[in-house]
């Protein structure tokens, strides 16, 4: 048997990185990633691009048309969705889309917790009055990543992680912590690395635990954070664990949010989660 | 709450989600009762399917029952961050919402009590 408890967290690092098999970058994803870079792309080019494939595009504008963004209008071309949601969160959707197999394969519930996640980081961002409520959404969406890592590439270290959280009230973060030198933030922001994602998507995967030390953008990991705890205090999924973890009363401090305001947030919360059951397979 | 299509809905159900045209103007507000009036104007602005709040067929023991067997495991969720005045707050609200929801579907259940004061009347009579 391999020796999965490291002592060394750099050794651990180097580890990771060693995994020939790092989940591959969605070939989609990394188009258009180059596509973005050059500056002469159109948006109308990216959406061509998009709409070559057509599983992918239908299921991309299922997630456009659910209860996420709740729509008046339906969006029906990737064009549309381009125009109306903006770049970064079609791109997002995409990703999503080209990684909801692997999610569906890592851990039962992770799926749901990820679009419970991402349904309440949309809920506390539309009462903060937040503009980018769809772009805090897709961070949601995709905060848990690292765990489809853990999960499909690290099966011992998953084990024994799992075995810990059975053993007790323990958190899934706790019993990684624990037992491993690295934790799903670490391999999110690996994973992350290793795609070339944007920072703004992996921020939120490396600090949703630890939201006081983000840089860049501070708030949409703060609301990421507090929606994690939300979603877990709903039930809705399952993210490893069955526990409602801490707050992190920075992050609770710096979005200036009040006790009163979880009724409303749990108001929008609780409708979106009932029609996001049709989610839970999207193909 | 469940969708239905529009050719399936029976006046007396009660919608649980607004219903808006395809350009955003509002035909039905969530709770409003379905009509004959109201089925023909959504089949005219070519609504397909509404969603309607539906008596789940839980009889009211079971709809006690699942509101104790909720509390039961918002405790055991919550057995980590009994320290938190904030968590303590979330735990609260969700609490209320919950006792809200079994009051309703309690009430959709038992078709409403008559007045006391009119039945009172009956018994006279």
């Amino acid at each position: 048997m391999s020796q999965p408890v490291t002592q060394d967290r750099s050794q651990a690092k180097k580890e990771v990185r060693r995994i020939k098999n790092l989940p591959t970058v969605p070939g989609i994803v990394a188009k258009i990633s180059r596509m973005v870079e050059n500056p002469e792309t159109s948006a109308a080019e990216v959406g061509r691009l998009i709409s070559q494939d057509q599983v992918l595009s239908a299921k991309v504008l299922r997630m456009a048309n659910s209860a996420f963004f709740g729509m008046s209008r339906k969006i029906s071309s990737i064009s549309q969705a381009l125009v109306i949601l903006g770049f970064d969160v079609v791109k997002g959707l995409v990703l999503t889309s080209s990684v909801f197999d692997m999610i569906q394969k890592s851990m039962a519930g992770l799926w749901e917790h990820s679009i419970g996640c991402a349904a309440a980081s949309g809920a506390v961002a539309t009462l903060l009055g937040r503009d980018d409520a769809e772009e805090i959404l897709v961070a949601g969406l995709l905060h848990d990543l690292g765990k489809v890592v853990l999960a499909l590439n690290l099966p011992e270290e998953m084990k024994l992680v799992q075995k810990k959280v059975a053993s007790g009230p323990v958190l899934f973060h706790e019993a990684e912590c624990e037992l491993l030198d690295f934790d799903h933030c670490d391999l999110g922001q690996w994973l992350a690395e290793h795609w070339n994602l944007p920072e703004s998507l992996a921020e939120p995967m490396r600090l949703h635990h630890r939201p006081e030390k983000a840089v860049l953008k501070p708030e949409c990991v703060a609301i990421v954070h507090v929606a994690d705890v939300i979603v877990r205090a709903k039930g809705f999924g399952n993210a490893g664990d069955v526990l409602v973890p801490p707050i992190s009363m920075a992050a609770w401090e710096a979005l200036r949010l009040r006790k009163t305001d979880f009724l409303p947030i749990l108001e929008i919360l609780e409708p979106k989660l009932a029609s996001l059951c049709d989610l839970t397979s999207i193909d | 709450m469940k969708r239905i299509a529009l050719d399936k809905a029976q006046p007396g159900q009660i919608l649980a989600e607004k219903l808006t045209r395809h350009d955003g103007v509002l035909l039905a507000n969530q709770g409003s009762e379905v009509t004959e009036g109201l089925l023909r104007m959504l089949a005219r602005q070519n609504i397909e399917t509404i969603v309607i709040e539906e008596a789940d067929g839980r009889s009211p023991e079971e709809v006690l029952a699942g509101y104790r067997s909720f509390l039961a495991s918002l405790e055991a969720r919550f057995v980590r961050v009994e320290g938190q005045p904030v968590l303590m707050a979330l735990k609260k609200t969700m609490i209320f919402l919950a006792e809200k929801e079994r009051d309703e579907a309690l009430a959709l259940l038992s078709p409403p009590e008559p007045e006391p004061q009119s039945a009172e009347n009956a018994s006279q009579d």
